[in-house]
């Protein structure tokens, strides 16, 4: 698969079509977050292999998600054909449509365990929110690229990016996808204060969190979600019941020890304690069977990972660039941090997929592309 | 607001990196920490959790021990039966539900509602513990069941060894049966016995299986079982996944228990009592070993092991005979005729008689106010000691007990040769009888005693109440010259492979130091009541084995003077009196004492001693073939008729009953049943017995 990409020949864009210095741009080209993509994949797809040969619903179920990632390397080679300020162009539209697309699915969206998150795409299934974290962040990019504000943002800057982020996750709340709404406003928090808010608005907005807190609890959640974080808080309060999944993933993590109990001999996935062992939980799987030390190899790899991504940010020579890089770099770290967090019990069960590991074709689409940009991004810095 | 060149705000924007890295790293110390916590500091604890998630140890039943009869015939075995239990733990839907019961529904041939119903009783209990949904499926069940079960999550098959009465309703009452222990009862047996029980373990409940509970349990084992969330077992789990440190546990056995008792003997006895109500004790007088022993009407032991159903339990419960009350040391009679002995032994012993003593009977004797009769309406005539217990004269005895200074020395006689208190033997809810003393009488009643009630005590009537096995036992002493053994029904216990643990060694409960004089006027007496044409029980006896005994009929309610004169077998089933028949064999060296009752059976000569006669000729052939075989027997018999041409015979009355009616005022007799049991039925020796052969 990566083989036959690298032979396409990406890394073409009209100011550096020079005789002689094609094979210049190929050696320059930044590899890196390519092909910790690709490792991060395979350690994902080798792992899912393992989760979904359990006799249940998941079964055979990686072959699926080798088939998204075929599709997905097709479109990571179409995105570096492009140079990413096309992206700075369209970004209102990219917004408006997934916005659309969002509604799409609460008018006429498919439901799983209860709640709306696909729509139906010929015979394809997608999520529509899964892409909306990054259209968020090619639309703030975009929204801060011309912002010339000194001093950190007052209250007026703030409210139509505020609006602009707040109209998705409350769309995306109503399917309910408490997770993927977290995610949204994270990243949405993240790049604000990256981008400087006064002290005063940042100290007024914590104290408003604070007092609207728990009136969300009890008026914003539904009550399944509100039992996820009394759970959490105390899972041991119904281990058979809510505090099931939290208990049992850590047991699986906690039972892998130093080494794992081997590949494919994780009893907590195998016989099925595991719930969701393909999606969410998909890490509890690989702690399980790899121990600790093989949990220090992936997270040296997502540590790489996130490395690689910031210091495309950090070195990219315009605004959009700068802006765009980071937001993505923001889902992935708290898609990393979510997930693994919650699957050890240290947050609440909300369905986050991680990167690469998880099942899941809308995800890790918008992995890979998220991969593309960057990677564009990268290789557009010195042609500027 | 000041505006910035580009360059200028990505210099700013790259001064903020450093916040952005830190953050990063500080998130990724949380998650490394928790690893460390989660994977290295409690590694074993949560390694230990999945494996107590997944390894499910399964009990294994330990087989309980086996019952053997004297010669190491099988009584009661373990048997395999397979049960349907649904966990409904794993029964998460209601349309989960739907689906697994319509299936089992057709599955096992049960009622969809009756599954439900079923489920739906145990709801107040843990949804983890199994629900019973049917015990002893064929074994074409259990094949359609299992061959289903991957559709069918927390239904299991159990395999359980099931308590089996081999020959089915024998020795039922002595035997006993099992049950499931029940909540209540479970804290209790828990504080004393050492392994404890859960609930769904069977226990003892009756019988052998009640008293020698702590023998025959054994002690559940362990197996270990790899499962899956759904609870179901992994067939193809290797034992590798099985870690070191969780062994399986093997079941031990409980302990076999060899009784006295003889299973021919108790088939025999089961055969001649037939459908009759009552109770045979059968015991070898030269041990105390109880060689049958039989109450009648009885139960099925199996039916309990398995889970009695309410209908059954509830028609043994309400049957007016009491087919779980154990009639041979349970209930207790009036002995009638078969106490005659007694009395002959107290005045013989006290002196008042001796072999030279003779009665006139003229059919019956004054005495106070009254007239005391005697069976024969126109008396016996001379009557010694021997000839009136083999004719069983109620004048002699009358006269007896008019020499004797009192109640007391009857009583005193009666209680060494066991009458009148526990016998000792080990098993549940023994009654002592009753041998009234005047002391009792004044206790209970606050009344003194009354010289014309030591005459009906003579003849076994009034208050004294002796219990089947009692009388057994009082015979059995009598017949081997005065040595009362305390009666047992435990030969050994043995391991499950055969080894012998204990043996019970007979017990002496008091040693009578009858001159031999005496003994042999009893016996001899005892002799002619089978075996000479006088005797009351001559029509049962058995040419060439010498068995002797004593019939007795008592009757159970008051009747008018004329109605007594009546054919007892007319009458209303519940007024009929009960039969007797207590004696031993052979007349030198007894080796079986033998005791029988049959309510209702109107006469202790035609009801009761056949079947006596059975269990003495089945036990004498049995065990003495060289003397009593039957080819033995015959060439004795026509020796015996070669030498002694016979007589013509005389026929004995067939019944004749007389009454004392002028004893009607007595008081109501004491009833002395401990709490446990019932309340006493309407029938049986409610009322004074007054009648007499």
């Amino acid at each position: 698969m990566t083989h036959s990409w690298t032979e396409s020949p990406a890394p073409i864009d009209e100011s550096t079509m020079r005789m002689g210095m094609y094979e210049e741009e190929l050696r320059k080209f930044n590899w890196s977050l390519l092909i910790l993509e690709v490792i991060l994949f395979a350690v994902g797809l080798m792992n899912l292999y393992s989760a979904t040969g359990v006799q249940d619903k998941s079964m055979g179920l990686y072959k699926q998600q080798l088939i998204w990632f075929g599709i997905g390397m097709g479109i990571t080679g179409l995105v570096l054909l492009v140079h990413y300020s096309v992206l700075s162009r369209v970004a209102y539209v990219i917004y408006f449509a997934n916005l659309l697309l969002l509604v799409a699915v609460l008018v006429a969206g498919k439901a799983t365990l209860g709640a709306k998150r696909w729509i139906g795409f010929g015979g394809l299934r997608i999520q529509p929110s899964e892409f909306m974290k990054l259209s968020l962040v090619i639309c703030l990019a975009k929204y801060f690229e011309n912002d010339r504000t000194v001093g950190g943002m007052g209250f007026r800057d703030i409210i139509l990016p505020t609006l602009l982020a707040a109209l998705p996750a409350a769309l995306v709340m109503l399917q309910p996808d408490l997770g993927t709404a977290l995610i949204i406003l994270l990243t949405f928090g993240t790049m604000m204060l990256f981008l400087k808010i006064k002290p005063r608005i940042i100290l007024a907005i914590a104290i408003c969190g604070a007092i609207a807190l728990p009136v969300v609890y009890q008026f914003g959640l539904k009550p399944y979600q509100r039992q996820r974080i009394v759970s959490f808080i105390d899972p041991m309060a119904d281990p058979k019941g809510s505090g099931y999944n939290s208990i049992q993933s850590m047991i699986a993590v906690g039972s892998g020890q130093l080494v794992g109990k081997g590949y494919r001999k994780g009893t907590q996935s195998q016989l099925n304690f595991l719930p969701e062992h393909h999606t969410d939980f998909i890490f509890s799987v690989f702690s399980e069977e790899w121990g600790f030390v093989g949990c220090m190899v992936l997270v040296g790899l997502y540590l790489a990972f996130m490395l690689n991504g910031m210091s495309v940010a950090y070195q990219s020579h315009d605004k959009f660039g700068i802006l765009l890089a980071l937001g993505i770099m923001t889902i992935f770290f708290w898609h990393i941090f979510i997930n693994m967090g919650m699957v050890m019990g240290l947050l609440p069960i909300v369905g986050v997929p991680l990167p690469f590991m998880s099942y899941g074709g809308s995800s890790l689409m918008t992995s890979l592309v998220c991969v593309a940009i960057l990677t564009n991004i990268a290789n557009k810095k010195f042609m500027f | 607001m000041a505006f910035l060149g580009q360059e200028e705000q990505i210099r700013e924007f790259q001064d903020r990196f450093r916040y952005l890295y830190a953050a990063l790293f500080i998130a990724l110390g949380i998650l490394i920490s928790r690893m460390v916590f989660l994977q290295v500091l409690q590694g074993d604890r949560m390694r230990e959790w999945s494996e107590k998630n997944r390894i499910k140890r399964v009990k294994v039943a330990s087989p309980r021990g086996m019952i053997f009869d004297r010669n190491k015939t099988l009584l009661i075995d373990n048997r395999p039966a397979f049960d349907l239990e649904i966990i409904p733990q794993y029964l998460r839907e209601s349309k989960q539900t739907q689906q697994v019961v319509a299936r089992l529904s057709k599955l096992i041939g049960m009622p969809e509602k009756e599954i439900l119903d079923t489920l739906e009783r145990a709801r107040n209990q843990p949804s983890f513990m199994p629900v019973k949904i049917k015990t002893d499926l064929t074994r074409d069940e259990v094949a359609k069941v299992e061959s289903w079960r991957i559709d069918m999550p927390g239904v299991e098959v159990r395999q359980e060894i099931k308590r089996t009465n081999v020959h089915g309703e024998v020795a039922s009452h002595l035997l006993g049966y099992i049950g499931e222990i029940n909540s209540a009862e479970l804290p209790i047996v828990n504080k004393t016995s050492v392994t404890k029980y859960e609930l769904g373990d069977g226990i003892g409940k009756f019988g052998l299986e009640q008293r020698l509970e702590r023998i025959l349990r054994g002690v559940d084992g362990e197996e270990l079982k790899e499962v899956d969330a759904l609870g179901r077992i992994k067939l193809d789990s290797s034992k590798g996944r099985v870690p070191g440190n969780m062994e399986s546990k093997p079941a031990v056995p409980g302990k076999n228990l060899v009784l006295t008792l003889d299973q021919d003997l108790q088939l025999a006895a089961n055969k001649a009592f037939g459908d009759h109500i009552g109770s045979v004790v059968a015991i070898d007088p030269r041990s105390g070993e109880i060689l049958a022993m039989l109450s009648r009407p009885s139960f099925d032991p199996t039916e309990f092991s398995r889970g009695i159903s309410p209908a059954l339990w509830n028609k043994l419960l309400t049957n007016p005979n009491h087919p779980l009350r154990d009639k041979t040391l349970q209930d207790h009679y009036s002995p009638g005729s078969t106490f005659k002995v007694l009395t002959a032994i107290a005045g013989l012993e006290e002196g008042v008689i001796d072999e030279k003593t003779t009665f006139t009977c003229t059919g019956n004797m004054r005495f106070g106010n009254r007239t005391y009769h005697c069976w024969s309406k126109h008396g016996h005539g001379n009557m010694n000691v021997v000839s009136a217990i083999t004719q069983s004269c109620d004048v002699f005895f009358y006269k007896v007990a008019q020499k004797l200074k009192s109640v007391d020395q009857i009583a005193k006689w009666s209680n060494l040769l066991g009458l009148g208190r526990k016998t000792g033997i080990d098993l549940a809810r023994e009654i002592p009888g009753l041998i009234p003393t005047e002391e009792w009488k004044r206790k209970r009643f606050n009344q003194p005693w009354n010289d014309g009630e030591t005459l009906s005590v003579a003849i076994g009537q009034s208050f004294v109440l002796t219990t089947t096995l009692q009388l057994a036992n009082a015979y059995a002493a009598i017949a081997n010259g005065g040595t009362l053994y305390k009666p047992f029904i435990v030969k050994q216990t043995e391991t499950y492979e055969g080894q012998v643990i204990q043996q019970t060694k007979p017990e002496l409960l008091s040693k009578i130091d009858f001159p031999a004089r005496d003994i042999a006027l009893v016996k001899q007496g005892l002799w002619g009541v089978v075996n000479t044409p006088h005797g009351t029980a001559f029509h049962s006896r058995l040419p060439g084995m010498d068995f002797a005994g004593k019939t007795g009929t008592a009757q159970i309610i008051r009747l008018s003077a004329d109605k007594l004169y009546g054919k007892c077998e007319t009458w209303k089933f519940a007024d009929r009196h009960n039969a007797l028949f207590a004696g031993f064999a052979p007349q030198e060296n007894p080796v079986i004492a033998v005791a029988v009752i049959v309510e209702h059976g109107c006469h202790g000569s035609s009801a009761a001693t056949p079947i006596a006669k059975a269990i003495i000729k089945t036990y004498l052939q049995k065990y003495f073939p060289d003397l009593y075989g039957e080819k033995v027997l015959a060439a004795r018999l026509k020796e015996l008729k070669a030498a002694t041409p016979p007589k013509p015979v005389k026929p004995v009355q067939e019944e004749a009953e007389d009454i004392v009616p002028e004893n009607n005022e007595r008081l109501p007799p004491a009833t002395e049943l401990p709490p446990a049991l019932p309340p006493r039925p309407a029938v049986g020796p409610a009322d004074l017995p007054e009648l007499e052969e």
